[in-house]
């Protein structure tokens, strides 16, 4: 065994932000869609909004480590301020907010849980963590009742089925790839395949 | 990228990374508590003839930079100016309704978004990531193994985005049908993803063998630390604020104090 290291290891860190730095650049993308969408009206762009939460899912799901929620979501809002957001150090921010309230999530569970519920509650906490920002940012409590309410339920619904969901979906296929065994810990059945 | 476009060396440049990303994050929060549509706007205007003249860059490069900025503005201030709660209404239409408070609060958050915007567009318009990271671990002791590991991930940035160039063209060439924008994030970010982060390991490993990892004292190929520049920055911005304040508590634009 290597010697035990406060925290997370190098590799851990290394991994993390550069699974959220992939991530930086798809949250650059989205973030013209999401100005796309949202010239539709009715808040259908808070459905795509979820996007945003899901570098901090996706690394926790993958490296299952503390900590590593929190990195994920502020390295990538970095990466998205690096490669010029349109809505600048704002995501940052977010970014830090957000990833908090996710990895609070993970914490209250211990961090060994990683089904889809603790995952998209997680997404729940980013939103969370999102509306509170909005909420100075962009005074959302002084839209009409009806309008916030459609707002907040767009915003949510996203944030499960990306964030959530789809964040499960992608850890699937990227375990089958088997780029995770890396850093996994040998299991008993590895030890008995060795016996045998 | 984008700090590759060839710019003039401005004193923005010359500034400490660390002490320029302190002020711009109280300056976002101090952005954030302002319900004074007068003194946003005159906040908004002074970052803007910062970001024309203090940036370095070209006119034309500006130009671009700013252009995604005012679909910002006009998608965040219209949703408030259409829907947003008041009592002077101007205009009802089916859903719509335009009121006077609504209005100006449209505006307001715009104009933040606006200036939020320009703070971070001022950042990293002036900032290279190596002295950023540098005066992160000096100034604000933020842990080696942190800072090694994302300059090491920005390193791999050109890579990725050769890689997925490469995966466009694999799919072109098989005729993957180009639809659905959530299977679409799938099937390029699973071969980025799994190639990066074997990439990572084997960085890591290396790292970790050069004791990027340690935890003991450290010494520095560059030492950052603090000029004239600095004092002019914390300043300049102090003064900034506090006659955007004055001028537009008394020589408002408009009538509105507080648009909550």
């Amino acid at each position: 065994m290597e010697a035990k290291t406060k925290g997370l290891k190098l590799a851990d860190i290394l991994t993390t932000i550069v699974i959220a730095i992939v991530f930086g650049i798809i949250y650059k993308l989205w973030g013209p869609l999401y100005s796309a969408v949202g010239a539709v009206g009715f808040h259908l762009d808070q459905l795509i909004y979820g996007m945003w939460f899901i570098a901090s899912s996706l690394a926790y799901l993958l490296i299952r480590k503390p900590g590593v929620a929190l990195l994920a979501e502020t390295a990538a809002s970095a990466g998205e301020l690096i490669t010029g957001s349109q809505w600048g150090l704002e995501v940052l921010i977010y970014g830090v907010v957000q990833g908090l309230f996710a990895e609070l999530v993970f914490a209250v569970f211990r961090y060994r849980r990683f089904d889809v519920f603790v995952v998209s509650l997680s997404a729940v906490g980013a939103t969370i963590g999102s509306l509170i920002m909005d909420f100075y940012k962009g005074y959302i409590g002084s839209l009409a009742p009806w309008n916030l309410a459609l707002f907040l339920l767009a915003r949510f619904i996203g944030a499960i089925l990306i964030s959530g969901v789809f964040a499960v979906s992608l850890a699937k296929a990227l375990e089958k790839t088997g780029v995770t065994q890396m850093w996994r810990t040998a299991s008993k059945d590895d030890y008995d395949a060795l016996n045998r | 990228m984008k700090w590759e476009v060839r710019c003039r060396e401005t004193w923005l440049h010359e500034t400490n990374p660390s002490l320029k990303l302190i002020v711009l994050v109280v300056l976002f929060f101090a952005v954030l508590f302002i319900h004074n549509p007068n003194v946003l706007i005159n906040v908004s205007l002074a970052l803007f003839v910062l970001f024309c003249f203090g940036t370095g860059y070209p006119a034309n490069v500006l130009f671009w930079l700013f252009l995604p900025f005012f679909l910002v503005f006009v998608s965040t201030a219209s949703s408030m100016m259409m829907f947003g709660e008041g009592t002077t209404t101007w205009v009802r239409w089916g859903l719509i309704h335009v009121t006077a408070e609504s209005f100006w609060r449209g505006v307001h958050i715009g104009f933040r978004a606006l200036a939020l915007g320009l703070l971070g567009l001022i950042f990293s318009l002036t900032t290279r990531p190596v002295p950023l990271f540098y005066s992160l671990m000096q100034q604000l002791k933020l842990k080696p193994k942190y800072a090694y590991s994302f300059l090491a991930a920005v390193r791999l940035l050109p890579m990725m985005l050769e890689e997925f160039q490469t995966v466009r063209y694999a799919l072109t060439v098989r005729g993957v049908p180009n639809k659905g924008v959530l299977s679409k994030v799938k099937r390029y970010a699973i071969p980025l993803l799994s190639q990066s982060i074997r990439r990572a390991q084997r960085i890591a490993v290396a790292m970790e063998a050069k004791q990027f990892s340690g935890s003991g004292q450290r010494t520095f190929y560059y030492e950052i630390g603090f000029g004239k520049y600095d004092i002019w920055l914390v300043a300049l911005f102090a003064a900034l604020m506090f006659v955007a304040y004055y001028m537009g508590v008394h020589y408002p634009y408009i009538s509105i104090r507080d648009v909550r």
